[in-house]
C-alpha cells in the first residue's frame, strides 16, 4: 500500500470514531528501509496500514503508538537500526530513523 | 486557525487526487512528547495555520515552498524563543501523468505498470482498433487522435512523461516536432526504436531546425538496460527508468547515507545523440 492508502485510512478511522496513531518518517541518517515522508497507520482494531520498513524498526514504533494513543500526546521516536549483524536482530540496516508518532482522535461523524 | 492532522491528511489527499499542490509543514515535538503544530503552504502562496511563533512560521513557509518546488520531504532545525525546533515539510502533488503514444504491444503492459506505480495514464493512437479501452486497465484513459496534431486533446505539463512507442519513425518525428515546440517541456520524453530508426528521426528533426540541446533531452534508447526483449520486459525497463527519474530527486534530498546512485540518464542520452549523429567538427 502506498502512502495515499495510509492517508485514506486515517480519514476512514476518524470517521468511524476510532482513535489511531499515525507514524511518519521525518528524518533518516545512514541506511534505512524507507525515506522521509513514509507513513504507517497503527489502528488498534484493524492493525497496520502501510509500512515504514517492516521488521527493521517497526516494532519500536508500534510500542510508541500504544502509549501515544493512551496519553494523546505526539512524540518523536528515534529508531536505531544499528544492531550488530551477528545479533540476527532485524534492526541491522545500519541507519537511524526519526519517526513522528502522533494520535489521530476519532471524531463523531460530521 | 489551527491545522489538525486530519485537516492535513484531507488537504494532502485532495492534492494527490489532482487538486492544488500543498506542503504540510509540522513543528516536530521532541522525544519528551507534545503537540505537532502544523501549517499548510499552497502553490499560490496561501498559508493556513501557525507553528506558534512568527519566526517559526517564516521558516516553515520557506521550507514548505522548497518542498513544493522539489517534491518529497525535508527538515530544518530553527532557533526560536531560546530553543531549537525541528521543522518537517512534505509535499503532496497532483499525480504524475504518463502519456503513451501508440497503443500497440508495449503500450498494454506499460499502461498497467503505469497505473500500478500511481501515474495517471493516457494512451493515444490514431487507429480505432488499437485505441480501445478494453485492452487497457480501467484507470487508463484511451483516446484516438491524429498524428497531424497528436497532443491536441491532452495537456502537456511539467509532470507529464511522454513515451513514444509508435509504429513508425514518421510518427515519432511528428510527435517530437510538436513536443520540441511545446510551451512547456514535459518532465520526460522517451522514444523507442532501433538505433537506425532513432537516428533517422533525430536527423530529420535537426534538419527541421530543432535545437540540438533540446533534442538531447529525449531518452532514446528508452528504458534501463536490463536486456529486455518481450513487450512486457521492455515495459518493465521503461517503468524502471521512470522510477529512477522519480526517486532521483528524493535521493538528492537525503542528508547523507548509503544513497543509491542518482539518476543521470540525461548524460547518457547526450552521449547517444553524439554517437548517432556526431557534431560537425568546428574549423578555425
Amino acid at each position: 500500500m502506498d502512502d495515499t492508502g495510509v492517508l485514506n485510512a486515517v480519514l476512514e478511522a476518524a470517521r468511524a470514531g476510532r482513535t489511531v496513531a499515525l507514524a511518519t518518517v521525518v528524518r533518516t541518517r545512514g541506511s534505512t528501509p524507507r525515506h522521509a515522508g513514509s507513513k504507517m497507520l497503527i489502528d488498534p482494531e484493524v492493525g497496520l496500514i502501510g509500512t515504514i520498513g517492516g521488521g527493521c524498526g517497526e516494532a519500536d514504533v508500534i510500542d510508541a503508538a500504544r502509549s501515544v494513543i493512551e496519553t494523546g500526546s505526539a512524540r518523536l521516536v528515534k529508531v536505531m537500526l544499528t544492531d550488530p549483524v551477528d545479533s540476527w536482530s532485524p534492526a541491522v540496516c545500519g541507519g537511524v530513523m526519526e519517526v513522528l508518532v502522533e494520535p489521530v482522535p476519532g471524531k463523531a461523524v460530521v | 486557525m489551527s491545522v489538525t492532522v486530519l485537516d492535513a491528511a484531507a488537504a494532502a489527499l485532495e492534492a494527490r487526487r489532482g487538486g492544488p499542490a500543498v506542503a504540510v509543514v509540522a513543528r516536530i515535538p521532541g522525544e519528551e512528547g507534545g503537540p505537532a503544530a502544523r501549517i499548510l503552504v499552497r502553490e499560490d502562496g496561501t498559508v493556513t495555520g501557525t507553528l506558534g511563533d512568527g519566526e517559526l512560521d517564516a521558516a516553515g513557509v520557506a521550507l514548505g515552498r522548497a518542498a513544493l518546488e522539489h517534491g518529497g520531504a525535508r527538515t530544518v532545525t530553527v532557533q526560536a524563543g531560546g530553543r531549537e525546533h525541528l521543522l518537517y515539510a512534505e509535499a503532496h502533488l497532483p499525480p504524475e501523468e504518463l502519456l503513451i503514444v501508440g497503443a500497440g504491444h508495449i503500450a498494454v503492459p506499460l499502461a498497467r505498470l503505469g497505473v500500478m506505480l500511481g501515474y495517471r495514464v493516457t494512451v493515444l493512437d490514431d487507429r480505432e482498433e488499437f485505441a480501445t479501452p478494453d485492452r487497457f486497465p480501467a484507470e487508463a484513459t484511451v483516446r484516438r487522435m491524429d498524428f497531424s496534431d497528436p497532443f491536441r486533446d491532452v495537456p502537456l505539463g511539467r509532470r507529464t512523461h511522454v513515451l513514444l512507442v509508435t509504429r513508425a519513425h514518421k510518427y515519432d518525428y511528428d510527435c517530437l516536432y510538436r513536443l520540441m515546440h511545446a510551451d512547456v517541456q514535459p518532465r520526460y520524453i522517451g522514444m523507442i526504436g532501433s538505433r537506425r530508426r532513432v537516428r533517422a528521426a533525430f536527423q530529420a528533426l535537426l534538419d527541421a531546425g530543432v535545437a540540438r540541446e533540446r533534442l538531447a533531452s529525449v531518452r532514446a534508447p528508452v528504458g534501463l538496460d536490463i536486456g529486455a526483449e518481450t513487450p512486457e520486459e521492455i515495459a518493465v525497463s521503461i517503468a524502471a527508468e521512470l522510477i529512477q527519474l522519480r526517486r532521483g530527486d528524493a535521493v538528492h534530498a537525503r542528508e547523507d547515507g548509503d544513497a543509491i546512485p542518482a539518476a543521470r540518464p540525461l548524460h547518457r542520452v547526450e552521449r547517444v545523440l553524439d554517437r548517432l549523429l556526431p557534431q560537425e567538427p568546428r574549423h578555425g
